[in-house]
């Protein structure tokens, strides 16, 4: 269920602060000092000018010198720390959020969790965690900033009311400007992402397909369509810079404005005995600038504070079923807790009998499920599941493994019903290979254990029964060979075996494999049967595969059409069923001596 | 040093074109800056003036003045950095036009080297990069420049001792805030680093979930994504370190300066040279210099980083293709003779041993299909790139009806050639964009014609949407089998000659393929075909066959004088019954 309210920004921020008050609140404190500490530099400058139009003794020179080197070195200490305690703040508060966006995502189901692509799903990470971070940042500046604005005007107070009130209309309207133009802000800001990712994603499709584009000559229309698309960004970032600016301008004339208020107020007064002097005139232009400052950030954050609440929401659209508070209140452990101890997998009792029922799955908005699917394994047996493209074989697996949320169905394990497939059929009940595996940049070693605890020989054991050794024979350096873009780029049949081998190692009771036969020859496939099946290991599998290597050595073959079992049988019993017969006939079409043509 | 020339090399040509802009930019910016220049002014004269006890009325008008200027001044501010922003983006537009058509035209070789992710980063990062170098460049330091030098000019004027400390002062801000970033750059280069890291990590996760979770694996992988985080941290909190640094060199440099002014102030007010008003100017003048000074620092760290991106963009527009100058000749109208004749290719130049094809010789005459046999690596897809010149052959001649393939006009040989690959590549966009490559001038009714031809029809009107619909990027929502049949409709829009079939039915299932094989037929007739198969099947339709092993012709003959002779490879594979024998 997605909440389609917007949220409520200053929540965030406060479940944000929450999470680390001790910390936060020494880092607002420190925050404030710096904000407010510059009133001394104008309140010396004033002295300094009293000073230079009165007693011109030179010890005055000295106190104000004393004065502004001192304010030097205190200011310089307060930087130092709030910065180094900030850092922390803020990083804790975005690790915090990333961290829960992850866990989130392995909650989901597996096989496609999220419908944003890697590169999408990156820039949320990033990028919107970043701006919801920095609303929580500036808000120690809000404080500061609204506490140095009050401090001056007590200031500019006690020297002259009237003026003071001056003084503070302009930075009024400054407040009111900058949040209510707060949304077009954010909408401008939107808009140029959007017409970037929109640049972003043409790019890459049009650079992951420069062949069919060359062999189409189609270059031109392709290029066509990149300039059009660019120029919708340059409006969109020409619009978003353009009002920044104007903004910012906004905010800067209204200093020059009470700038000139004050002139006028002082005409005619300055420097005479019922006016101004020339010090506490320079104190009311340099404080103006310090409210005006105050005022202008009091209204961006609150354009800022907008902007996060967009950011939260396309983090939390990023992911199905979550609120923005699971990403926030949700208990989670301190960055510096050690991880949670791998507990050794007891071995999970024989598996004697997966039985399904009725599972059934519908992807949402397509024609594209499975129906009514019933479904036996017993110990030891090699179960195919077969049927043409389409017709629902891997959405069967998935389904079966909480890879997909079926949408009715029961799943029984040694007779006990399967409550949460998902967090059931793992190991050391089941593994899997799906049918494009993936592998991860670290070490062969680390991507085969994935955090499984093996002895070496084990390792090689898993290998050798994957049919890798002689490819890990090859490698730099063997087990530790970085895999990845970092380090070794694998070919797909290698990247196939290496995750046949991540399952072996696993030694679950029911292997579940997708379709090998895409990367791996058939001299290949069929040595990884025969070590599977022959060397008196009693491994239970349930398999996709068209190939006839699996067809034939099959306990049983399931053929499905359409999303539904149409027969069940070993191949023989299953010879003359029509839909069994053209997939097998498709693959033995050779066996027929060849038409003469 | 920054990159100035080299990005004008780069740009000169996009920024010439919008001389207007440019020109109109510059006298803004001029503008902006005397007006900045001017304000001080008027303070210092209506303190002297009201000191010298003149009345409000010889005050006020400068005061408006000033209010009114400050206005205009800020106007000016925006409409510059509208042109600004707007000169930067046409001219980095025309420029990504530019890189993208110049990689477009490079051959596959350079593909194979370059990630699409790498060359997106080239084209739209690295330039995104030099589209702020524009903005940053006119506004930031040539600006903020002038308006220093101005500034010390007019002290200079007031008086020269002043104007000497605060140039003296200026170059020193400006060489102390250098030499502390240098100490600060390796900390934020390490914090950039373990956030590339991060976030690799993070689209790797995302996109292996179905085997991280299938694994019972998802527990490992979070407590790695925690490992990085820690090691991250302290990184962070160093490269904020680094700013604090910057930021308290900032602090007492401003309070050195307010030092200097108090001190020189003192001195040049009590022996006369200057009055109150001009204390005041200099303090003002001082305090406004203090931050140009700080930003044109910040931008010349940026503008050199743009170095590396103008480097980059400028080796991948000097990279030249290894396709030969092309000719210009067209080709007959109806199906094509292709020949080969004694064709030597390597993708590699210097592979010695690693050729792929060994001096390949045969001929395919027009209106015939040619089935390709060999194992994965004998060299079939090879010959389908040479046929559609995607490389070109390093010794032997590529004839298409008789005429060198280097010889005809692309444009000709792109539509006379088609070609489906069995990586289909589906475009986020309609499934007209997806079918036309976002060509505007295809009908919809030629659309649907071709669709129906090839028995689509059905997945037609399946659609929510029709032609309308918007397929998602990658698989697109189609299976395989659909997306091949997308990919052969593009090809019969084309109408070409020779259509080249490139292990179309790889990853198929045999059904969906007897779907494939009734497009097949239509989309041979009255064509020259050439189909890389690894299924017998599929060779039952060709007429001659081509066997390959090792980049070296092994067989070749009408397919059915190979199958009745009994000592022919073909009829050894026939007999052999396992046509995946050839994958």
């Amino acid at each position: 269920m997605t909440d389609h309210r917007p949220i409520r920004p200053l929540r965030i921020i406060v479940e944000l602060i929450r999470q680390q008050p001790r910390r936060y609140g020494a880092s607002l404190a420190l925050w404030v000092t710096i904000w407010t500490m510059p009133i001394l530099v104008g309140v010396v400058v004033a002295r300094y000018f009293d000073a230079l139009t009165g007693s011109r003794a030179t010890t005055e020179l000295t106190v104000v010198v004393a004065a502004i080197v001192a304010y030097a070195l205190a200011r310089v200490s307060v930087i130092w720390s709030a910065m180094r305690l900030h850092a922390n703040v803020l990083f804790r508060a975005g690790a915090g959020i990333r961290r829960r966006m992850m866990r989130w995502i392995y909650r989901l189901p597996g096989a496609r969790p999220v419908a944003e692509s890697g590169g999408e799903v990156v820039s949320r990470f990033r990028d919107d965690v970043d701006h919801i971070v920095e609303a929580f940042d500036f808000t120690v500046d809000l404080v500061g900033a609204a506490v140095s604005g009050i401090a001056a005007l007590v200031v500019l107070w006690r020297i002259d009311t009237t003026m003071t009130l001056v003084v503070v209309a302009p930075a009024a309207a400054v407040i009111v400007i900058a949040s209510r133009t707060g949304t077009l802000v954010r909408r401008y800001r939107k808009a140029a992402r959007d017409a970037t990712e929109a640049i972003t994603g043409f790019l890459g499709e049009t650079l992951g397909s420069v062949q069919a584009i060359k062999v189409a000559g189609v270059e031109d229309q392709m290029l066509r369509r990149f300039d059009a698309l660019n120029e919708t960004r340059k409006r969109m970032m020409v619009r978003d810079r353009t009002l920044t600016e104007g903004l910012h301008a906004v905010f800067r004339n209204t200093v020059s404005l009470g700038t000139g208020l004050i002139l006028i107020l002082a005409a005619g007064t300055l420097a005479t005995p019922d006016g101004l002097t020339v010090g506490e005139f320079s104190l009311f232009v340099f404080l103006l600038t310090r409210i005006t400052d105050s005022a202008y950030f009091t209204g961006r954050y609150i354009a800022q504070l907008k902007q996060a609440g967009v950011s939260m929401e396309r983090s939390v659209d990023l992911l199905p079923g979550a609120r923005w508070q699971d990403l926030m209140g949700a208990p989670i452990e301190a960055l510096e807790d050690p991880d949670p101890p791998v507990v050794p997998r007891r071995d999970a009792p024989e598996l004697t009998r997966l039985e399904v029922r009725g599972l059934s799955y519908r992807y949402p908005g397509a024609a594209a499920r499975i129906e009514g699917i019933d479904l036996e394994i017993r110990s030891g047996e090699f179960v195919v599941v077969t049927g043409r493209v389409g017709s629902g074989k891997t959405t069967l697996l998935r389904a079966l493994l909480g890879l997909l949320p079926a949408d009715a169905g029961t799943i029984t394990w040694n007779g006990e019903p399967v409550d949460d497939p998902a967090t059931f059929m793992v190991p050391p009940r089941t593994a899997y290979t799906p049918q494009v595996p993936r592998l991860f940049s670290m070490t062969l070693r680390d991507n085969l254990l994935l955090g499984e605890r093996r002895t070496d020989t084990e390792v090689r054991s898993a290998i050798a029964d994957a049919v890798l050794e002689r490819d890990v024979a090859d490698m730099p350096d063997g087990l530790d060979t970085m895999v990845g873009p970092r380090g070794v780029r694998l070919s797909g049949g290698q990247i196939q075996r290496a995750a046949a081998a991540r399952m072996f190692l696993r030694r679950p009771q029911l292997l579940v494999f997708d379709d090998l036969s895409s990367a791996l020859d058939v001299e290949t496939e069929a040595a990884l049967w025969d070590r599977l099946f022959t060397d008196g290991s009693n491994a239970t599998a349930l398999v996709v595969s068209n190939r006839r290597a699996a067809l034939e050595r099959a306990d049983r073959v399931v053929v499905l059409v359409e999303g539904q079992v149409v027969a069940t049988g070993t191949a023989a019993e299953l010879r003359n069923h029509p839909e069994f017969r053209r997939l097998w006939d498709g693959t033995a079409a050779t066996r027929r001596p060849p038409t003469p043509g | 040093m920054i990159p100035v020339r080299s990005y004008l090399r780069l740009l000169a040509r996009h920024l010439r074109h919008q001389r207007g802009r440019v020109g109109g930019l510059a006298a803004l910016l001029t503008a902006a800056i005397a007006l900045q220049l001017i304000g001080p002014q008027l303070i210092k004269t209506f303190i002297d003036r009201a000191i010298a006890g003149r009345p409000a009325a010889a005050l006020i008008p400068i005061a408006a003045v000033l209010m009114v200027l400050a206005v205009v001044q800020q106007a000016i501010a925006v409409w510059a950095a509208y042109l600004a922003e707007t000169v930067g983006w046409t001219a980095t537009n025309r420029l990504r036009s530019e890189l993208t058509a110049h990689v477009l035209s490079l051959d596959l070789g350079f593909h194979k080297r370059h990630t699409s992710g790498e060359l997106i980063e080239r084209i739209d990062g690295d330039v995104n990069a030099l589209s702020n170098f524009f903005s940053a460049m006119m506004i930031k330091v040539v600006g903020n420049g002038a308006l220093v030098l101005g500034i010390i000019v007019l002290l200079w004027i007031e008086s020269w001792p002043v104007g000497a400390g605060v140039l003296a002062f200026t170059a020193a801000t400006g060489l102390v805030m250098g030499r502390l970033h240098l100490i600060a750059v390796p900390w934020w280069k390490q914090v950039r680093a373990s956030s590339a890291e991060f976030f690799g990590s993070v689209g790797e996760q995302v996109e292996g979930t179905e085997d991280l979770e299938g694994n019972g694996a998802a527990d490992f992988m979070l407590g790695r994504f925690a490992a990085i985080l820690r090691r991250w941290l302290p990184e962070t909190v160093r490269g904020w370190s680094g700013w604090a640094m910057l930021w308290s060199a900032s602090v007492v440099l401003y309070v050195a300066s307010l030092v200097l002014v108090f001190v020189l102030g003192w001195w040049l007010f009590g022996i006369g040279t200057l009055g109150l008003g001009s204390v005041y100017l200099v303090l003002q003048y001082v305090q406004m210099s203090h931050q140009p000074v700080e930003e044109i620092r910040e931008q010349l760290v940026d503008l050199q980083k743009a170095g590396a991106s103008i480097d980059r963009v400028a080796g991948i527009l000097a990279t030249r293709t290894d396709l030969r100058a092309t000719g210009a000749r067209c080709l007959d109208d109806g199906p094509l003779a292709v020949e080969f004749e004694d064709v030597t290719f390597s993708y590699d130049d210097d592979a010695g041993d690693d050729i792929t094809l060994h001096e390949v010789s045969f001929a395919v005459e027009p209106g015939r299909v040619l089935g390709l046999l060999g194992r994965t690596g004998s060299g079939k897809s090879t010959i389908a790139r040479l046929v559609t010149r995607l490389y070109e052959p390093q010794a032997g001649h590529v004839r298409l009806g008789g005429v060198p393939t280097w010889d005809v006009d692309p444009e000709v040989l792109r539509r006379r050639v088609g070609m489906v690959t069995q990586d289909v590549q589906i475009f986020r966009a309609t499934v007209r964009d997806n079918l036309t490559f976002f060509d505007p001038t295809i009908s919809d009714d030629h659309l649907v014609e071709a669709i129906g031809r090839l028995e689509l029809d059905a997945w037609l009107s399946s659609l929510p949407d029709g032609l309308d619909t918007v397929l998602e990027s990658g698989s697109g929502g189609l299976s395989a089998g659909q997306a091949q049949l997308l990919a052969f409709t593009r090809i019969f829009l084309r109408d070409p000659g020779v259509v080249v079939l490139d292990e179309a039915s790889s990853r198929l299932d045999p059904a969906t393929e007897g779907l494939i094989e009734r497009a097949v037929d239509h989309l041979l007739a009255d064509r020259t075909g050439i189909i890389i198969a690894h299924r017998l099947s599929t060779v039952q339709r060709a007429d001659d066959i081509l066997i390959l092993d090792a980049g070296k012709v092994v067989e070749f003959g009408p397919r059915t004088e190979l199958a009745a002779d009994r000592t022919s490879r073909l009829s050894r594979l026939l007999a052999a019954g396992m046509e995946e024998v050839l994958r």
